[in-house]
């Protein structure tokens, strides 16, 4: 009861006041954070006020702000740019037992200044019928010549193809993952355009074999108005690969305290609510996102797609390797 | 006298203040070699130099072939539909250009939607059998930048011909030249300046995009600058990048500059009497109503009828109550900063034309600068610049709308100073030397002689910053306060997401809030 009336009170004062709010730096764009926001205000009479453009820009502007900035979360869609946010000193370290506890070590931040919330893989998917999935094993094994013509992947310009590559550095070196690149590059059926849906797309229609996405996207196109997407994903099937001593590749999307947060203790509460069951929940049904939090089922369709073993190359590698993997793309010519 | 000297300060000081984020940039070019810029110079930095150099060329050559022929011809003669086109050649201009991008992708690439169905037709499998040139590689996205883009050149030669005296064609005329010779010795030298002035705004603008290279994966300047940024985590190099592009356009405005002061064709602005257009009939009249269609076709009616049926199918799920905020901040935010710009522009092109002050002069030039760097790259610019303020003075202007409206003055003014600096050409010197000897006052001089002159170019550039401004994207989303949205920052989100057919829905209304600008001005352009 004191609690209720406590809370009640609070967001009493917060619609008085409006002293009780939370500011968000935000690089994810999808309208289920959009519901996910209004879940906590409802919940905790927080008011989320957000700002929303791309990883770079809005460490720069963190940086920029200093120690004047209202930011108090930054949250991302890759590993990288949490890692280039903590290494700029951008990020404070956060005493929560409920995400430590909740919050797999290989997911977070040693110092506890991230945290993961979700989890997509980079898949391979091939046509229906056509056999390809015999030829299918490794992420090593797709700059093997028996691709030569086969591979359909975006742009290196695109962080997902960024951290992948990361990820082998971390595996093989630089040496091996510049070979690996200029095999991949040898193998492709086109140069690299489009996005990780127009990649599906191209192979569903019978160019190249083997298109590289990310498994959010794959049911973002199950579940579309667009009848060519749908068309083109009822003949496509989910390949999980692997690397040759470990799993599926994943990365994660996460979130931090900035370094110099007005509002912590609401940050800290509003990181809690998005690895709370609720969130991860929708996180999971409506963006198709793999939770972090154990316990909560990823959605029906993305369950279908079969299980695999995730990669255990520690997040903080891939934002480490990040730069180093985008010369690699420009040594292999990979556009 | 007293009152302009003040006037010329404060213009230098503007000019100036507007020009330090470009400039914080451009000192880069002085950057150390750092081993990331060894690493670009040994891989890519050539190509992104040869594929910029190609962009700039395809456009500046389409552009002005679109945009100047359409222009003269709607200007000189009257055919069936030529009212109409002189409202409908504007329009492919308000459409954003990534919108039209994904169309043409959607429709002509190698799963598009046309080539599947003539592949269908052929009872082919893939395009691999079939002669194919792509739509998503560096000439299609020339192709389909000159489509939205050659507006820019339209517009300023039209409303420069409109205005041109007629005794000059009338005097060809009696010369006995045909058409095709007053269209090539008279024409096409007077209206230099004008096609220039278009060609030079279309090609810094297809220089600086990065939606369509992005997607089409060409890989430029821009996409350099933007991968060096985020995937190698050095704002530096990015820097330098950007700063070697930005050098590059300074160049070319200079060239440009030193060819016009060697041949002046300026007005003797006897004559404002409305040009007598020639009436077209058979097979003239046939061609002058293909050449307008084509790209009225292209630019406009084909995007516009794929958006309109993506619109239908998902409008119900976008428009509520936020997209109503968003729409009108995206209101205030375009008639401000363009109303802010137009009012800026005149200020420095005018002080720069009763002084002749080298230095706002040449400080004029360098804000143009702004318009070639690419809008994220602005916003960098200008968070430097105001980290610096804001530390020095203890106040907070970044994240308000100061900094956006800022951020759009760096941007855009290059569009509102190009249209007066080709207007002011238009009225003679000698305007100014008779109000000097019959004692007019500075100020009844404004108000009397040179503003009803100048009248169409502020209308010009105030419309056409307008639409830039509602379009604009990068600078709005990173400068941008908390909770702030706009229809171009949110149908680019949607974009972001690839639900490409709910994006159509805000996007939608950039196209209607510009279509209703042009024809305004459409008008405004036909009354003068």
């Amino acid at each position: 009861m004191l609690k209720k009336l406590a809370l009640s009170t609070l967001v009493l004062a917060s619609s008085v006041f409006a002293a009780s709010e939370v500011n968000v730096y935000s690089v994810r764009h999808y309208d289920t954070d959009k519901k996910l926001f209004k879940m906590f205000e409802e919940k905790t009479g927080i008011k989320v006020n957000v700002v929303k453009a791309k990883g770079g820009a809005l460490i720069k502007r963190l940086k920029s702000e200093g120690k004047n900035s209202p930011a108090d979360v930054l949250i991302t869609v890759d590993a990288g740019g949490l890692y280039k946010a903590k290494n700029a000193d951008l990020l404070q370290s956060v005493e929560s037992d409920y995400l430590t506890k909740n919050i797999a070590a290989n997911l977070r931040d040693k110092d506890n200044k991230w945290f993961a919330l979700t989890k997509r893989s980079r898949v391979a998917l091939y046509k229906i019928g056509s056999g390809t999935e015999k030829m299918l094993s490794t992420y090593e094994d797709l700059a093997d010549p028996k691709f030569k013509g086969k591979i359909v992947v975006r742009s290196s310009n695109n962080v997902y193809n960024q951290s992948l590559l990361a990820a082998m550095i971390e595996h093989h070196g630089v040496e091996y993952a510049t070979k690996w690149a200029k095999g991949v590059v040898a193998n492709m059926a086109r140069t690299p355009k489009g996005n990780d849906r127009a990649q599906v797309k191209a192979v569903a229609n019978g160019i190249g074999a083997v298109a590289i996405a990310n498994t959010y996207y794959v049911g973002k196109m199950v579940n579309n108005k667009d009848v060519s997407q749908r068309d083109a994903i009822a003949k496509m099937k989910v390949f999980f690969p692997t690397f040759e001593n470990g799993g599926t590749h994943i990365n994660v999307s996460g979130a931090g305290v900035t370094k110099f947060s007005p509002n912590k203790a609401n940050a800290i509460k509003f990181i809690e609510f998005l690895a709370s069951s609720d969130a991860q929940e929708l996180f999971a049904e409506a963006n198709y996102e793999y939770p972090v939090l154990a316990g909560v089922k990823s959605s029906e369709l993305v369950t279908s797609w079969g299980t695999f073993k995730e990669d255990t190359v520690s997040i903080n590698a891939l934002g480490e390797n990040n730069a180093k993997a985008v010369k690699i793309f420009d040594i292999a010519g990979w556009k | 006298m007293k009152y302009f000297n003040k006037l010329t300060i404060s213009s230098v000081f503007l000019t100036l203040l507007i020009s330090i984020p470009a400039l914080l940039i451009l000192v880069n070019i002085f950057a150390p070699e750092t081993e990331n810029w060894q690493h670009l110079k040994d891989t890519v930095l050539l190509e992104y130099v040869f594929n910029s150099l190609y962009i700039m060329v395809g456009v500046a050559f389409l552009t002005t072939i679109i945009g100047f022929s359409t222009a003269y011809v709607t200007t000189m003669y009257s055919f069936t539909f030529s009212s109409f086109y002189h409202y409908a050649l504007i329009l492919p201009f308000a459409i954003p250009t990534y919108i039209v991008s994904y169309v043409y992708a959607g429709m002509f690439d190698m799963t598009g939607s046309i080539t599947l169905f003539i592949l269908k037709l052929l009872g082919k499998e893939n395009v691999s059998e079939v002669f194919f040139m792509d739509i998503m590689s560096i000439e299609g996205a020339i192709i389909v930048m000159s489509l939205v883009l050659y507006p820019y050149v339209y517009l300023i030669c039209k409303t420069y011909l409109i205005s041109e005296s007629s005794s000059i064609i009338d005097a060809s005329r009696t010369m006995g030249l045909n058409s095709w010779q007053i269209f090539i010795k008279v024409i096409i030298p007077i209206s230099r300046p004008a096609i220039v002035a278009g060609t030079i705004l279309a090609v810094m603008e297809a220089v600086s995009d990065f939606g369509v290279v992005d997607y089409y994966g060409v890989s430029t300047f821009v996409t350099g600058i933007f991968r060096t940024w985020q995937g190698m985590g050095s704002i530096e190099d990015a820097s330098k990048l950007a700063s070697m592009l930005m050098l590059f356009i300074f160049i070319l405005i200079l060239l440009e500059r030193f060819q016009r002061k060697n041949k002046r064709y300026r007005s003797s602005g006897k004559d404002f009497a409305p040009i007598a257009k020639v009436k077209l009939t058979g097979r003239k009249n046939i061609l002058a109503n293909i050449l307008c269609f084509l790209p009225v076709f292209f630019g406009f009616i084909l995007p516009f009828t794929q958006m309109s049926h993506w619109f239908i199918l998902s409008y119900e799920d976008v428009i509520d109550e936020d997209f109503i905020t968003l729409l009108m901040q995206t209101l205030s935010l375009g008639v401000g900063g363009s109303l802010l710009i137009t009012i800026l522009a005149f200020i420095f092109v005018y002080t720069v034309r009763i002084h002749k002050n080298k230095l706002s002069d040449n400080l004029t030039q360098t804000v143009k600068l702004g318009y070639t760097i690419p809008g994220a790259v602005v916003a960098v610019g200008v968070l430097s610049f105001f980290s610096i303020i804001d530390k020095a003075f203890d106040i907070f202007i970044t994240g308000s709308i100061l900094a956006i409206l800022f951020g759009y003055c760096v941007r855009f003014l290059a569009i509102s100073i190009n249209n007066y600096e080709s207007g002011f050409l238009k009225i003679p010197q000698s305007y100014d030397d008779a109000c000097k000897t019959m004692n007019i006052s500075d100020f009844a001089r404004l108000r009397k002689v040179i503003f009803p002159l100048i009248k169409n170019s502020a209308m010009v550039s105030f419309i056409v910053v307008f639409i830039e401004i509602i379009k604009e994207l990068p600078l709005t989303m990173i400068l941008r306060p908390f909770n702030f949205d706009t229809l171009a920052v949110y149908s680019h989100e949607l974009v972001g997401q690839a639900e490409v057919f709910e994006s159509s829905v805000p996007a939608m209304f950039i196209v209607l809030l510009g279509a209703i600008s042009v024809l305004l001005l459409a008008r405004k352009m036909i009354k003068d």
